[in-house]
């Protein structure tokens, strides 16, 4: 503490020098004036006495000295010093400091950028939750090892039976219109189990969370509702009194029972939620029947939950594997197989942590090699500046100045140019941040994104590391540099090049070297990526999703049920389908390639012999009759569906895939044949061709669709199609116009073209080739400017000896070969030491993949191919040109010198 | 010269402490003067080490500095003790104490 006291006082007077100075000196000369009079008084002449007491003091400017020092702090002065001195000189060459700050801010705020996203997707996914170390998802695994989310009869397994977890919560994303009928709002919310707030540890802002009495599996008992912060800000203007008002949800009336704190923002890593409502009010507000809660199939809530103190992941995953083995043998009517696992928040394949965590991965990466570029950028400059200041630098080591202190004087330079670097590039980064939304795929959870991307204390330290890194980085070579300076041959010689000047010289072509190379590798990394996503671009989806708009209902928010949305589709249907351009109309459950769960029937085929413990649970689709012809699958065998496939049938229809034709009536013929599901028959009327379902490199799958209108079920989503010729606003503006006539109260939903909604499975990839291919252009471009920026340094240090060789007779175009063959010297050694490091590297990345369905499938990022070679070529090929346009320019520059000025220089 | 004895290392803060503790509130060649008569003038004091072990004591808080008159009105700095010095002084002075009672302990024998 007292140390502490005393180096503070020690810095305010370091920065008060002036004032602490005159201090010491009148004490002193007080204490020499008093000492030299009792002197006097003792007897001594009048010089002597004065003498004496210099004596005693020690030496005056010792005593002065040794005051100081211990009034201020002296390491800090000469930095201050240091600081002052270089914002003089900062001050004197604005172009250099402009572009070095620039370039320096470009490599900080970009590697900024990247962490801020990384820490809030994957480092810290969940604010205002308590000890997020120990929350884990708990999701469920089927036969084939794809996680799904869980049923809520598994979740009062789980929760009475797992010792090891201080409780398991469940919850549910759901869509809400919140409001009067006639101009009701969605809000996004979750439906959750009531110990959810206990679980994470969340804590009210005010009111209060769900108590444990409200902790009950009974339905329709607790009408009540948790808001968000920033809903309770927005909407409800920030009412302190709001607790135990009602707000009216789906056309319920719930109460407000408190606010949530205002860091939380739901279960999911960068989505926003704002309502919170207890998972058992689904019956009322959203007409789900209530023996679809108690349903083991019904498997749609994401599970989380939290460890015990003490208990690592795998010893809480082995007890919940025993405990969903035995579950999968008590109810294996649906459950065989079956088992359930605990993963980390961030690699949760629900929300958007899965899309994102392999790019973000490879974009800090990236940052890096760009920052890095920008390193060796900056550390040419400098040291050409140091070049240029050697005679500066001499003279103060021949008036004593120590090297170390030349060094630091340079080190603080760098640091002082990062400093401010950094300072832009934190500024940038709210902005930057926001951006993140841009690599969202569109659809509900681009609008979720929760836009507060203000630098948080991570994010902050990280970015001071880096300053530091980049300015030890970009600073060491040129500080050692001037350290090494040869006293005696720089200020004899006047600063013409000697051999100081050669050993510079390979310095800045090494220098040079890493920066082709670096440049090489992301400018392979750029064309690896951008390949790839081609070549998944090409794969043929099986369907055609160009011209055709998808329309995403959220009917239960208005209180329909079941009957009421079938009559609602079969209206719009009509309407449009009489809409003058419209070729198409169709709805369904699950939209293909979307990025959601897909759901599945487990299903006992006529004729098939069923192997002990395979995994019947098929994938299906709910669709209307128009759905086949709209998506343009053909149907090859048989018919498609038609309005006479409806509930009054006895026996339902059904249509399944070639894969599935094949792997289940292998040789027979599926037209006729019998399958139950549902706890109901189906007759198979036909088989379509397959498609990609999940994503797009996934393999043949079998998979069956049944008729909208016999299987649709309350916790159904609802999708709607329509196929246009022209413009597909307008046929938006038709659809809001049309269901607007059928229901005015019908005014919530999504819509967006199929073509961009299904690109959701392709974004990692998409992102990955953009942000390679931004990256790789800025490298391209700082290298170029490095390798210009040396020869040109090169060129005006050899004016003189140019002028000396075209004097005794060379040629221009001699100058030219010279100049030009010693940059691509530098440029050829770059790209092979790139070359090797690229081909190490792509090896590394090919292993990074990322969840390209909702089902916790994992897809290479990379597929490497025969056209790497390639692109290694092209790249190397376009990188030597541009090295060659940026050798070019200062050999036309030497070419076109002229001896006698040359000679005359100096 | 002979027959003084330099100050011994980390002692000066401690008879600095008791010095003002005695006498009150003293600029600092007073104070050097001081602490040499108190020691019957067997100590060899280097008043220029006195000034930043004064600044030492001043920062860490155990006395506290202001601008007066000396007797000849000369501006001089004056130094007195702070609650906390007194405290030290009294601390500093049990302690040393102690440490010459147990230096003793080892001296005694060999003087018998």
């Amino acid at each position: 503490m007292r140390q502490l006291r005393a180096w503070i006082i020690r810095l305010f007077a370091t920065l008060h020098i002036g004032h602490t100075r005159s201090e010491i000196d009148t004490e002193l000369s007080a204490h020499i004036a008093m000492n030299t009079e009792d002197n006097l008084r003792a007897g001594l002449p009048a010089e002597e006495a004065r003498r004496q007491a210099l004596i005693q003091l020690g030496g005056e400017e010792q005593a002065r000295q040794a005051y100081r020092d211990r009034a201020t702090l002296p390491i800090l002065e000469s930095i201050l010093q240091d600081v002052r001195f270089t914002l003089r000189q900062i001050h004197k060459s604005p172009g250099f400091t402009i572009s070095t700050v620039l370039m320096l801010t470009i490599g900080i705020s970009a590697s900024a950028t990247a962490f801020s996203w990384i820490n809030s997707v994957l480092l810290q996914p969940l604010g205002g939750v308590t000890d997020p170390g120990r929350l884990v998802v708990l999701e469920s695994v089927t036969p084939n090892g794809e996680l799904v989310p869980n049923s809520y009869p598994d979740f009062i397994d789980f929760r009475k039976n797992l010792k090891l977890l201080d409780g398991v919560a469940v919850s549910r994303p759901n869509a809400f219109s919140v409001g009067r009928e006639d101009h009701a709002e969605r809000v996004w919310g979750e439906l959750v189990s009531g110990n959810f707030f206990a679980v994470l540890g969340v804590k009210p802002e005010i009111g209060r969370l769900f108590l444990p009495t409200e902790y009950t599996d009974t339905v329709n008992s607790f009408p009540i509702v948790v808001v968000s912060d920033r809903y309770w800000r927005s909407h409800l203007g920030a009412d302190t009194s709001i607790v135990g008002k009602t707000i009216r949800v789906n056309q319920h009336e719930l109460t407000v029972v408190g606010v949530a704190a205002p860091q939380f923002h739901g279960s999911l890593p960068v989505v926003s939620y704002d309502l919170w409502i207890p998972y058992m009010q689904q019956p009322t507000l959203n007409s789900v029947n209530e023996w679809m809660l108690r349903d083991r199939h019904n498997r749609n809530m994401l599970g989380i939950a939290r460890l015990r103190p003490g208990v690592g992941l795998p010893q809480a995953r082995q007890e919940l594997k025993a405990l969903a083995d035995r579950m999968a043998i008590a109810n294996a009517d649906v459950s065989q197989g079956m088992s359930a696992t605990l993963l980390p928040l961030a690699e949760s394949p629900h929300g958007p942590q899965g899309l994102l965590a392999g790019p973000l991965r490879i974009l800090m990466g990236v940052s890096i090699l760009v920052l890095l570029i920008v390193c060796v950028n900056v550390a040419n400059l400098l040291m050409a500046r140091a070049a240029n200041r050697e005679k500066e630098f001499s003279t103060r080591l021949a008036l004593g100045s120590g090297r170390g202190r030349l060094i630091r004087q340079v080190l603080t330079e760098t640091l002082l140019l990062t400093a401010c670097s950094a300072l832009l590039g934190i500024a940038a980064t709210p902005l930057l941040g926001r951006s993140l939304k841009l690599l969202m795929p569109p659809g509900p959870s681009q609008a979720l994104i929760a836009a507060d991307a203000r630098p948080d204390l991570a994010v902050i330290a990280f970015t001071a590391g880096l300053c530091i890194f980049t300015a030890l980085a970009a600073g060491l070579l040129p500080a050692l540099q001037v350290g090494r300076l040869n006293l005696s041959s720089r200020l004899n010689n006047g600063g013409r090049s000697g051999t100081a000047g050669r050993s510079r010289n390979r310095l800045h072509s090494a220098l040079v070297t890493a920066e082709v190379a670096l440049a090489l590798i992301t400018l392979v990394g750029a064309g690896l990526f951008a390949h790839a996503f081609e070549q998944t671009m090409h794969v043929d989806p099986g369907f055609d999703p160009n011209g055709v708009l998808l329309s995403q209902f959220y009917l239960n928010t208005n209180g329909y049920d079941v009957q009421h949305r079938k009559e609602f589709c079969r209206k719009l249907a009509e309407q449009m389908a009489s809409t003058p351009g419209v070729t198409d109309v169709a709805y369904s459950d699950g939209v293909p390639l979307g990025f959601e769960p897909s759901w599945w029937e487990e299903l006992d085929i006529e004729g098939y012999p069923r192997h002990l413990g395979e995994n019947m649970n098929i994938f299906r689709n709910v669709i209307s009759p128009g759905y086949l012809p709209l998506m343009h699958i053909p149907v090859v065998e048989g018919r498609n569906f038609t309005e006479d496939d409806n509930e009054t049938k006895d026996i339902g229809s059904i249509i399944v895939n070639e894969s599935f034709a094949k792997r289940f009536f292998a040789g027979r013929d599926p037209i006729g044949k019998k399958i139950k599901g549902w706890g109901d028959t189906f007759r198979v009327v036909g088989v379509a061709r397959d498609s990609k379902y999940h994503y797009l490199n996934e393999g043949a799958t079998p998979y069956f669709y049944v008729p909208f209108r016999q299987i649709y079920r309350a916790d159904m989503n609802l999708a709607f199609y329509v196929r246009a010729r022209g413009n597909l606003n307008n046929v938006l503006t038709t659809l809001r116009t049309k269901s607007h006539e059928i229901d005015p109260n019908v005014t919530v939903f999504d819509a967006a073209p199929l073509k961009e909604f299904i690109g959701a499975s392709l974004y990692p990839q998409k992102i990955a080739a953009t942000v390679m291919a931004v990256m790789g252009g800025i490298a391209i471009l700082l290298a170029a400017a490095g390798l210009y920026s040396v020869m040109a340094f090169w060129v005006a240090q050899r004016t003189q000896e140019i002028g000396v060789r075209m004097a005794l007779g060379a040629q221009p175009s001699h100058v030219l070969r010279m100049v030009v063959r010693k940059g691509m010297i530098v440029t050829v050694a770059g790209v092979a030491a790139g070359m090797l490091c690229a081909v190490a590297l792509a090896r590394a990345v090919a292993g990074f993949s990322y969840t390209n369905s909702a089902m916790g499938t994992q897809s290479a990022l990379l597929n490497s191919g025969a056209a790497d070679l390639l692109i290694y070529t092209a790249s190397a090929a376009f990188l030597c040109c541009v090295a060659l346009l940026a050798c070019w320019i200062p050999a036309r520059r030497a070419a076109s010198v002229n001896p006698t000025d040359a000679l005359r220089t100096e | 010269m002979g027959g003084k004895s330099d100050v011994w290392q980390g002692t000066l803060a401690l008879m600095v402490l008791t010095t003002l503790e005695t006498i009150g509130p003293q600029h600092g060649y007073g104070l050097a003067r001081r602490i040499e008569q108190t020691s019957g003038d067997k100590l060899q004091l280097n008043y220029g080490t006195l000034y930043p072990a004064l600044l030492k004591l001043e920062q860490e808080g155990y006395i506290r500095s202001r601008w007066g008159a000396s007797d000849n009105n000369r501006k001089a700095k004056f130094y007195e003790l702070t609650k906390t010095g007194q405290r030290q002084a009294r601390k500093a002075a049990a302690e040393w104490e102690q440490t010459t009672a147990i230096l003793a302990r080892f001296l005694a024998p060999a003087q018998e």
